[in-house]
């Protein structure tokens, strides 16, 4: 192995900084080479630390590989090229640029090797992403993403905050490892917030259903994806076996559940659902035991599959018809029969249905919750599995493809399968969802710890399947109650928008006045004299120097224009002139000495 | 030892310094423009390329001039023809170089009528320059001198603005008019020595007297070079008409001759004339930074604008010199080659706008950040750098001026916050107005951005910013002998810190952390 080691971000950041050179006939060949050779990058990487540069007095770890790492770093690498095909026929570089430095970004989190460049990443993921939100250009999307960004850029602070506070107690250092969950400092706290900022975790979670729902058809295939996961993985590293996040992941995965089963629009209901998968996740840390790791991070790696899937396809109904909310569409499987499919496949990977992905990586979770003897944890888990099955399994195909058809005309007219490159797209994580659920050892043989767990036990297939049947037929039977209304469901987005609102006032009225008399002031008191001080020595720089120079200059001159007349061309004039000139020098000398 | 790029004994200050006038002469046999524009490029580039070992290979453990030549010239008068670089000339020498490609590009379409005169003056003019900074002997320093002063004078007569011919006759009588006193003082001095080798006359007990009207006569010539208050009225007439290669090399390298001569002349020469004369060259020093911050503040005209900063830019140089100690000198050099850098670029950008507006009014140029945004990231960076931001090249100049400042007078450095304070003012009302000033002025609808030469002419510059900026200690290491020898003459006592420094700890070091980690910052490493 040669010692030449390339970090797999820099390949998707310096491909997105060289994209807009490339010649618009080799841009799709750019978009598809560039993630792949992500990918390769990841996957040839051997474990170890790489690439530590001493900048002034510390030393940052741009490449711990390890196994926790190498899992995160595969999918992610693996979902970018998934995603970036998806959005192949997008013609506005900077939305790619924007995805790909989200991307490398969250690579370079994940590979972190010490909190400094842990940081830095983790700002680049925030800064970068706020982009796929803006760029949808709705009229809601600008305050959209500013809301989005000022919550990441709050839970930044509090990270950094808890870093150098980490960082400063005696005896321990800059390096990410875990922190001492059974003592928890104010700093390991601050850190956590951070973290759980980025997690979406309630009470900080609002701005996700927010900024999601609001993203790119495309960029939000990437957001769906790295800034949560990113998180879990740090919850992973820092706080394994917390045991408050156990019972926060099981209220996140709950909360997501009721949230989304109330949502109408498609894709906000899918972001309400990120938070209660993630929430498994959480559970899963706060476990704390080496299954529950291996849980949650097969977990998230489904849950990049089959979410992203899912997010395809709600995004591919979205690109062709322009429609989002349930209360537009209905009956598009007549137009869009392969997306509902490849749908629907999401939505069973993620309902854990036997032979997908989701089967052979959601239970991990619940298996190690029984297994802790947590059972309040593992019984609700199952049961938000439930809800999960309910919403995105049943309700998001069966109100989109078929039900009452609310669509109207130019809807219907609009309506066609989507173009070749994000049918796909999601074939292929259609695919590897199947493909991950059948065949065990390609997700078991990346997790960190050693797996001894068997998914495809007659019991844990009765008991899945029981469950997964007597929702459906519930589902089927409550079909009335459960059709879409445009609502608004009010969540703890409120407060703070409120506040935020308030706190413009509070900018805008008092504070400006202040501001403006404060301007006044300096504009007649100082600026004017300054001004007036320049023009003064502006004048006096041309009119009294330059005066003094140009007026010897023209003494000069004048001087001479008098002693011209004095030679007139005759030679006997001269010479007089000048030997009257020389004798009188003489007789002067003569008369000295 | 660094291994010998040069071959050894080869004569390399004499064939950069006649080199462009090899390619002058040969410049008299081309034809076409295109043709003579190619050959200058390449030539002065090829001279840069081969002047830059003299960076490698120079040895900064040593203050003693290297890569000597020594021929007699003269004999009967003692004329030698004498060269050697040191620690301080070997660093404008580069400059000079470098400036010299830069140039010819940025006349590339400026110029269009009698090219080749116009190539033969830069060449010519190159030889000049660096012959200046080369020479060991007086009187052949003299001869470059002057000789330097005819072509940069055609350059502003024949291919300048509207009052070319008034710019020109100005800058060529005052300078002159220095000179003639230059002269002089050089003959006195080689009749209390009876040599011309500026070496020999560094370091004698010359009476005080004498010493006064040397340094004073010395101190016109260069003070009218610098320039300093109140010498500096031609410099706004001679930038604003002159042809943008004729701005970069008068603001580039010219007015570092003024500050050179004071280093290589007065201060070593003439110590204790100088000690005298210090508080009124701080005084004027300081009046030329407030002043010349004044007068860019009230300037339209863009050209004006960069031509008055240089005044107070080129202040802070010479109060640097004056403060007599190591961070004065180190921050005053360092000065003159930022000044180098950011004032030259500057130039060249608004020589770049007047090819496309056609004229240099303010009012003209607002608004232009819509259209041209590689331009205004060039002009953005090199603004910055002309009022001293942290990170670029000036900074480190300026603040080493502070500090050097600080440590001749608290008052001073209190005095000279003003001075930072108008510079940033003025370049940011410049940068301001030119990037997002009202977009209404339809001529600018149809502007060209930079093309390939262009930005290879600002190119270069902007990597310096830079990299000055944020790595100065290999250009602080091959001064600091020199410096130190400097100083060492100049106070006629080992190099020390001055006494009674209220901003260094008895061991020398800077009290506060800011200075503590420059000086770290700066110094060389002690590679053997």
């Amino acid at each position: 192995m040669s010692d030449l080691w390339l970090h797999p971000a820099s390949a998707l950041i310096l491909g997105a900084l060289l994209l807009p050179l490339i010649p618009a006939r080799l841009k799709k060949v750019w978009l598809l080479a560039v993630p792949i050779a992500a990918f390769a990058l990841n996957t040839i990487m051997p474990p170890g630390v790489h690439g530590q540069w001493q900048f002034l007095d510390w030393t940052l770890t741009f490449g711990r590989v390890d196994r926790l790492a190498s899992v995160f770093g595969h999918i992610m690498s693996l979902i970018s090229i998934v995603a970036t095909l998806y959005g192949l026929h997008v013609k506005e570089d900077a939305q790619h640029i924007a995805a790909w430095i989200y991307a490398g970004a969250a690579l370079g989190a994940v590979y972190a090797g010490d909190f400094l460049t842990l940081f830095l990443f983790w700002e680049m993921m925030a800064f970068s992403s706020v982009f796929l939100v803006w760029f949808r250009r709705r009229k809601e999307s600008p305050a959209a993403g500013y809301r989005y960004l000022l919550v990441h850029m709050a839970g930044g602070v509090c990270l950094l905050a808890g870093i150098v506070l980490h960082a400063s107690t005696p005896g321990s250092s800059f390096a990410f490892e875990a922190f001492e969950v059974s003592k928890m400092t104010p700093a390991s706290w601050l850190v956590l917030i951070g973290f759980l900022v980025n997690g979406a975790v309630p009470p900080f979670h609002a701005w996700l259903p927010d900024a999601y729902g609001e993203g790119t058809f495309n960029g939000s295939i990437f957001l769906c994806t790295y800034t949560t996961k990113t998180a879990v993985y740090a919850l992973c590293r820092g706080f394994a076996g917390l045991d408050l996040l156990v019972p926060l992941g099981v209220a996140m995965a709950l909360y997501g559940v009721v949230y989304a089963v109330l949502e109408n629009d498609s894709r906000r209901l899918l972001a309400y659902h990120i938070i209660s998968q993630v929430g498994y996740m959480v559970a899963a840390v706060g476990l704390g035991t080496e299954m529950a790791i291996n849980g949650a991070c097969a977990h998230a790696f489904a849950n990049i599959l089959y979410k992203g899937l899912l997010f395809m396809g709600c995004g591919a109904v979205l690109h062709m018809t322009g429609q989002s909310k349930f209360t537009e569409l209905g009956g598009l499987y007549q137009k869009m029969p392969w997306t509902f499919l490849l749908t629907l496949i999401g939505g069973l990977s993620i309902s854990a249905f036997p032979l997908t992905a989701g089967f052979v990586a959601k239970s991990m979770i619940v298996a190690a919750g029984f297994e802790a003897h947590n059972l309040w944890a593992a019984f609700l888990l199952m049961l938000a599995s439930v809800g999960t099955f309910l919403h995105t399994g049943l309700k998001v195909p069966y109100f989109i493809f078929f039900g009452k058809n609310h669509c109207r005309p130019e809807t219907w007219e609009r309506a066609a399968e989507p173009p070749w490159n994000m049918m796909t797209a999601m074939a292929i994580s259609a695919f590897l969802c199947l493909f991950v659920g059948c065949y065990t050892p390609y997700l078991y043989d990346l997790l960190p710890h050693p797996v001894h767990y068997h998914p495809y036990t007659a019991y844990h297939l009765s008991e899945t399947l029981q469950m997964l049947l007597f929702t459906a037929v519930s589902f089927f039977l409550f079909l009335k109650k459960l059709e879409p209304e445009p609502t608004i469901s009010l969540d703890l987005d409120w407060p703070y928008r409120k506040g935020g609102r308030m706190f413009l006032w509070l900018a805008q009225k008092p504070v400006q006045f202040a501001d403006n008399c404060l301007g006044e002031f300096y504009r007649v008191g100082g600026i004017a004299g300054l001004m007036g001080s320049a023009r003064l020595a502006g004048w006096f720089d041309g009119r009294v120097i330059d005066g003094v120079v140009d007026g010897l200059a023209e003494a000069v001159r004048k001087l001479g224009q008098r002693l011209r007349p004095v030679q007139r061309g005759a030679v006997q004039e001269n010479l007089t002139l000048a030997f009257a000139l020389g004798a009188a020098l003489l007789i002067v000398l003569w008369l000295v000495w | 030892m660094p291994t010998p790029f040069y071959p050894s004994e080869f004569p390399i200050l004499s064939a950069l310094i006649f080199s462009p006038l090899a390619a002058a002469v040969i410049a008299v046999l081309l034809r076409s423009d295109r043709a003579l524009r190619w050959w200058s490029f390449l030539s002065t580039l090829v001279i840069a390329l081969v002047s830059l070992p003299l960076f490698w290979q120079f040895d900064a453990r040593t203050a003693d001039f290297q890569f000597r030549e020594h021929a007699a010239w003269i004999p009967w008068l003692k004329i030698n023809y004498t060269l050697g670089v040191d620690g301080i000339s070997v660093l404008l020498v580069l400059l000079t170089t470098l400036l010299m490609p830069l140039c010819v590009l940025c006349s590339w379409r400026y110029i269009k009528a009698r090219v080749r005169e116009f190539m033969i003056c830069l060449l010519v003019m190159e030889t000049a320059m660096l012959g200046v900074f080369c020479a060991l002997d007086f009187i052949l320093f003299f001869v470059f001198w002057e000789a330097m002063l005819i072509p940069m004078t055609l350059l502003i007569a024949v291919w300048g603005g509207p009052r070319k011919i008034y710019a020109a006759l100005k800058f060529f009588i005052y300078t002159m008019a220095g000179s003639v006193l230059l002269l002089v003082a050089i003959i006195a001095l080689y009749l209390q020595v009876g040599s011309f080798d500026i070496r020999q006359m560094m370091g004698r007990p010359y009476s005080e007297n004498f010493q006064c009207w040397v340094f004073l006569a010395f101190f016109l010539s260069f003070a009218i070079k610098v320039p300093m208050f109140p010498f500096h009225t031609w410099l706004p007439a001679a930038h604003v008409e002159a042809p943008t290669a004729g701005s970069v090399l008068l603001a580039g390298v010219l007015l570092k001759m003024g500050a050179y001569g004071f280093l290589r002349f007065c201060l070593p020469i003439t110590p204790q004339a100088t000690h005298l004369f210090t508080p009124w060259m701080i005084a004027l020093s300081l009046i030329g930074i407030l002043y010349g911050g004044l007068t860019a503040l009230a300037q339209s005209d863009l050209k004006k604008l960069v031509a008055y900063s240089s005044v107070g830019h080129m202040g802070f140089c010479t109060l640097g010199i004056f403060a007599l100690n190591k961070d004065g000198l180190d921050g005053a050099i360092l000065v003159m080659i930022n000044h180098g850098v950011t004032t030259s670029a500057l130039f060249i950008a608004v020589g770049l706008l007047y090819e496309r507006l056609h004229t240099r009014e303010l009012s003209q140029a607002a608004g232009l950040g819509k259209f041209m945004p590689v331009f205004i990231t060039f002009f953005g960076v090199f603004c910055l750098s002309s009022m001293a931001f942290p990170g670029t090249n000036s900074f480190i100049g300026e603040f080493l001026v502070l500090v050097g400042g600080l440590a001749w007078s608290p008052w001073l450095a209190l005095a000279l916050a003003p001075g930072v304070v108008l510079a940033a003012a003025y370049m940011l009302r410049l940068l301001q107005k030119v990037t997002w000033g009202s977009t209404n002025n339809p001529r600018h609808n149809g502007l060209q951005d930079l093309e390939l030469r262009e930005v290879a002419a600002l190119a270069p510059l902007l990597v310096l910013v830079f990299w000055i900026g944020l790595k100065p200690a290999p250009i602080a290491r091959i001064m600091e002998a020199s410096v130190k020898n400097l100083l060492q003459q100049v106070n006629g006592a080992p190099a020390k810190m001055v006494a009674n420094d209220p901003t260094r700890d008895s061991a020398g070091r800077p009290n506060n952390r800011a200075s503590w980690a420059l000086a770290e910052v700066l110094t060389p490493n002690q590679t053997p």
